[in-house]
């Protein structure tokens, strides 16, 4: 719990992030902050606080307003609804029943937010702050202990006890690779080399995945803590932080705090007395998912096209132009100043054996409850999708779910029990990368899914290597063949015998893991490879030359609901009768099937 | 430092990548993108080769990787020939009128398979036309765009200021991808017409008027010195040699 | 910065390009500078960009060709950005690409002929938990469908620009 100042009554927190902005929470925000100071004897403008600050983490019911000490969280708030919210609970004590969670497993209404289904499993400790404090403020930073960390590393410990913690702590890198973070930093303070540089990746280019995004905007300073801390570990001077073009809440959140510190003496000359002389600075990126990969950062911050280069020498020993280096991504930061604070033992008693601490999943897709989730490493996936997530909506059948990005693969539903960690996820043909997790139901094709993320490394490869640049774009056309009904049987092995290939020889992480797509879902849903080839269908009813639609009358109540949906009109029936489907007007877009609430229609 | 190669123990300066000693040695490993004037590029991936260092084996570029101490290198093995195969085989699939791409397909036993129609292009994307040029000094060109769209070319697809018309980039092509086309006193390339100077010895055209002028104001050699085509330039150090040769 | 101190002139490249020090590594600032005020790049400010900084044109033009955020063409005064993301695309953006080139006639890449409108697609922006989503400018558009679609141009034509909004 965040603390409050003694003279506040109520601190009120509204969640700002993306998902939040996008369904009105400014307007939220800002009418909160009217309906408070219009208040007539300026008692609510003097006891009562409101925040706005970063991602709640349940995307799907914001915009959330919180208020504490009593923890009451309203969901799916409306600038409307701010007036009864002052009148009644912050007036009265009354709680506006309507606003709060319904727990639909138990059928009840829920109060505070911990005991929503969705909080209850979760150990947040990179996102200790996100949601708590407002982001702009340094202040409500310190009050949660920020900085801390650095003053004891700065004051009480010697570079090579800071590096050893770290090690100690088995923290991985969580941009992808999972690389230890220490043994970064070791090689990086063991190259004579001078100056050294410290560089924070925030390219989060996997779609379906803003863990980091909600931390640079929810939390910045935590992220520029761990920087320099790291910065007094090596003897580096300057750092970077490379943040994805798309992401302009995130630069200004950052931009911000980069002030704020240099104003308080936490970056700047002589930090803390220490005699390190530390800078920041934000580099925007130019929209390339590439990027991500260590080395095509660097050319891009160096002003080059992000292309990269072979890693047999480490950023660590040579990197930003020519100097040792060490990057890990914003996640990674954001974990340093806690395992600082309160020790690497504390951070091993968390995780697995080989993947220590927790990991922040964007869970996403088909799924109930979308949004962050910070849990232990270890934790299985079914308790991640169903206990936390909710499960599959509209009573369809969970099918897959992908993690790790483009680079990582779709695991099915006999996975489900799988612990997730950095190991066990590449074992099963998958990665952790950035922390994606996208549901996928029934009405999701394997082979669709593989084409989707192919399409997209063709248009993402930088195009330097010819196994990454020629073997997508093989893959990516045997792939539109097969789902457009013109797959052949061998197409199968030619494109195992090519993703191999570019396994072993692309240059970087980007073209080695692009085949996981494919070739987990050959691995897994092979059977739907060969329902399209062999069987000339799509089981899912999405790859349209391969699906035919029709409504079972058996189940179809005719409650019309699906009749306005189709773009052709191509279904007829009266109501309360069974309805058909023209197969000639039909051009099969489903509209039909997700509208319809009995899955009465069906794939041929 | 000293290394293995093939079973075989060489001797490599600090610096040097293993491509570096296997072409020194005389020992075969086939690169597309390489050319000793530019280093290694790591584009291609035909040179890769197993190397165990440490105890550990793996598949590297031979154009990149950097010699340590002990390592053992294989320039050979099934899986190193499979990836090299495959590497012909789709690279084939979008130079297929490249006759350079034509007979490396035949030698590699890329067997036909269905990878769909061949594009009839003849650039690899290997950059060496785009290094060429930047040794120059001009940079006339550069790759644009990116992923399965990247290409070479001038920028805007325009006839560019910076070209001098040296058909450096031709000239170093492996697949014969850049056309220059002389007729009569007339040279085009990239889009450009440029203007031929003959040489003042045996007459023929040889080379542009931006070239000589490009070539004179960085070297400091006068125009009229530069008058010659590469033979007759030869002929004339010779001529030149002979007159002051002792015997 | 007004559209008006943003003159599409040699004067008002060089008012953006000399804002930054004349340095390679600030390459993709100058560009989303430039960006932002033309909402292109246009050739003579990236001729101006090379020669500050000290780079050959043809890299510069390589850049530009690289960097998806960038665009050598003009885009429309409110530029639609369909995020395509793994979740945008498995909930539907394609059905709302289909119907912003029903609507205006548009495909991704293409501006109208009145430089009103612009499409394009991006690959995540990062909101997945209200997808399908909407980039109209800057601003954020959760779970859009054909008929919110309709509604949304409906808004933005006639000069509507929705600055009021984030």
């Amino acid at each position: 719990m965040t603390t409050m100042n003694k003279s506040l009554i109520h601190l009120l927190l509204v969640c700002c992030g993306t998902g939040c902005v996008a369904n009105g929470a400014r307007e939220v925000y800002q009418a909160l902050k009217d309906n408070l100071t219009s208040d007539d004897k300026a008692v609510l403008a003097a006891t009562t606080s409101a925040r706005a600050t970063g991602c709640h983490g349940l995307c799907a019911q914001g915009p959330f307003v919180r208020i504490l000490p009593e923890d009451i969280t309203y969901c799916r708030v409306k600038a409307a609804d701010i007036p009864e919210i002052v009148e009644k609970t912050l007036k009265q004590g009354e709680v506006v029943k309507r606003l709060l969670f319904r727990d639909r497993q138990k059928k009840a209404l829920v109060q505070g937010q911990n005991d929503i289904p969705f909080y209850r499993r979760q150990t947040r400790v990179a996102l200790r702050n996100v949601g708590l404090i407002d982001p702009s403020s340094l202040q409500d930073y310190l009050e949660r202990g920020g900085y801390r960390a650095l003053e004891k590393s700065l004051l009480d410990m010697r570079p090579e006890q800071v590096i050893e913690e770290i090690i100690k702590s088995g923290l991985r890198g969580r941009g992808g690779g999972g690389f230890p973070a220490g043994l970064k930093w070791k090689a990086c303070a063991a190259t004579p080399a001078q100056p050294r540089y410290i560089i924070c990746n925030g390219d989060e280019g996997d779609p379906g995945a803003f863990m980091d995004e909600s931390i640079m905007e929810g939390d910045p300073h935590s992220v520029l803590e761990g920087m320099i801390i790291a910065a007094y570990a090596v003897g580096a001077s300057t750092g970077f932080i490379y943040v994805r073009d798309e992401y302009a809440q995130s630069v200004a959140s950052l931009q911000k705090a980069i002030e704020e510190a240099e104003n308080h003496g936490f970056l700047g000359e002589n930090i803390l007395g220490s005699g390190l002389d530390f800078d920041i600075e934000i580099v925007r990126g130019g929209g390339a998912f590439v990027c991500g990969e260590e080395t095509a950062l660097i050319a891009s911050i160096e002003g080059h096209v992000g292309e990269p280069w072979d890693k047999y020498v480490f950023p660590s020993e040579k990197g930003l132009w020519g100097q040792p280096t060490i990057i890990n991504n914003v996640e990674t930061w954001a974990n340093i100043p806690v395992i600082m604070e309160r020790g690497a033992s504390w951070f091993t008693s968390l995780g697995t054996e080989g993947s220590k601490g927790t990991k922040v999943f964007s869970l996403v897709g088909k799924v109930a409850n979308t949004g962050l989730v910070e849990v232990p490493m270890g934790t299985t996936l079914r308790e991640i999708i169903f206990d936390i997530g909710g499960g599959v909506p509209q009573g369809r059948k969970f099918k897959a779910v992908q993690t790790g990005g483009p680079s990582g693969g779709c695991i099915p539903a006999e996975l489900l029990d799988l612990k997730l960690d950095f190991d066990s996820l590449s074992q099963a043909g998958s990665m952790m990368g950035s922390g994606g997790l996208i549901v996928m139901d029934d009405r999701t094709c394997m082979v669709e899914v593989a084409r989707y993320y192919l399409s997209f490394l063709a248009g993402e490869s930088c195009g330097k290597c010819v196994p990454c640049r020629e073997g997508i774009k093989c893959l990516l056309e045997i792939l539109t063949r097969i789902c457009h009904g013109q797959g052949e049987i061998e197409d199968l092995e030619l494109m195992e015998d090519i993703a191999e290939t570019m396994q072993q020889a692309s240059l970087c992480a980007l073209g080695r893991t692009a085949s996981n797509p494919v070739l987990s879902t050959l691995r897994y849903f092979r059977e739907e490879y060969l329902e399209h080839i062999e069987g000339q269908r799509c089981p899912a009813g999405i790859c349209r030359e391969l699906s035919e639609f029709w409504i079972d009358p058996a189940i179809c109540t005719g409650c019309g609901l699906c009749l306005p949906r189709c773009p052709v009109e191509g279904i007829k029936g009266e109501k309360k009768q069974a309805h058909r489907i023209e197969s000639d007007k039909c051009i099969r877009c489903g509209e039909c099937i997700d509208s319809c609430s009995f899955q009465a229609i069906k794939v041929k | 430092m000293k290394l293995i190669i093939d079973g075989k123990a060489f001797n490599a300066y600090p610096g040097d990548s293993i491509l570096d000693v296997a072409r020194r040695e005389g020992i075969a490993i086939p690169t597309l993108c390489y050319h000793e004037a530019f280093g290694g590029q790591g584009s291609c991936r035909l040179c890769m080769v197993e190397v165990t260092a440490g105890g550990r084996s793996r598949l590297v570029a031979s154009c990149t990787y950097p010699v340590s101490e002990g390592i053992e290198v294989k320039t050979s093995t099934p899986a190193v020939e499979k990836i090299r195969r495959n590497i012909i085989m789709v690279l084939y699939k979008r130079a297929s009128g490249s006759v350079l791409m034509q007979k490396l397909y035949r030698e590699y036993g890329c067997s036909e398979n269905s990878l769909g129609e061949k594009q009839e292009e003849r650039c690899i994307v290997c950059r060496l036309c785009v290094l060429a040029c930047e040794k120059m000094g001009t940079s006339a060109i550069s790759t644009v765009m990116r992923g399965i769209d990247k290409r070479v070319g001038t920028p805007y697809d325009q006839a560019a200021t910076a070209c001098i018309g040296c058909a450096a980039c031709a000239h170093i092509c492996p697949t014969g991808a850049i056309e220059v086309l002389d007729s009569g006193n007339i040279r085009t390339i990239w889009n450009k017409n440029f203007n031929l100077i003959n040489c003042e010895r045996c007459g023929q055209p040889f080379a542009t008027r931006e070239e000589i002028d490009y070539v004179s104001r960085r070297s400091g050699i006068e125009d009229a010195e530069l008058c010659f085509c590469e033979e007759c330039r030869r002929k004339k150090l010779v001529g030149k040699m002979q007159g002051f040769s002792p015997c | 910065m007004s559209e008006q101190e943003c003159e599409e002139n040699i004067e008002g490249f060089r008012r953006i390009i000399y804002g930054f020090p004349g340095e390679k590594r600030y390459i993709i600032a100058i560009m989303h500078e430039l960006s932002r005020c033309y909402r292109y790049l246009p050739r003579a400010a990236l001729e101006l960009t090379a020669e500050y900084v000290g780079v050959p044109f043809s890299q510069v033009y390589s850049m530009a060709t690289f960097y998806r955020a960038f665009s050598l063409q003009p885009r429309g005064r409110v530029n639609f950005k369909v995020c395509d993301g793994t979740t945008c695309h498995i909930k539907g953006s394609n059905i709302l690409l289909d119907e912003i080139y029903k609507n205006l006639g548009i495909g991704p890449g293409e501006t109208t002929a009145d430089r009103e409108f612009s499409l394009e697609t991006v690959n995540c922006i990062g909101a997945c938990a209200i997808a399908p989503a909407l980039l109209v400018n800057e601003r954020v558009y959760p779970r859009v469908n054909a008929a919110a679609l309709k509604e949304i141009i409906k808004e933005y034509r006639g000069g509507g620009d929705n600055d009021h909004h984030e």
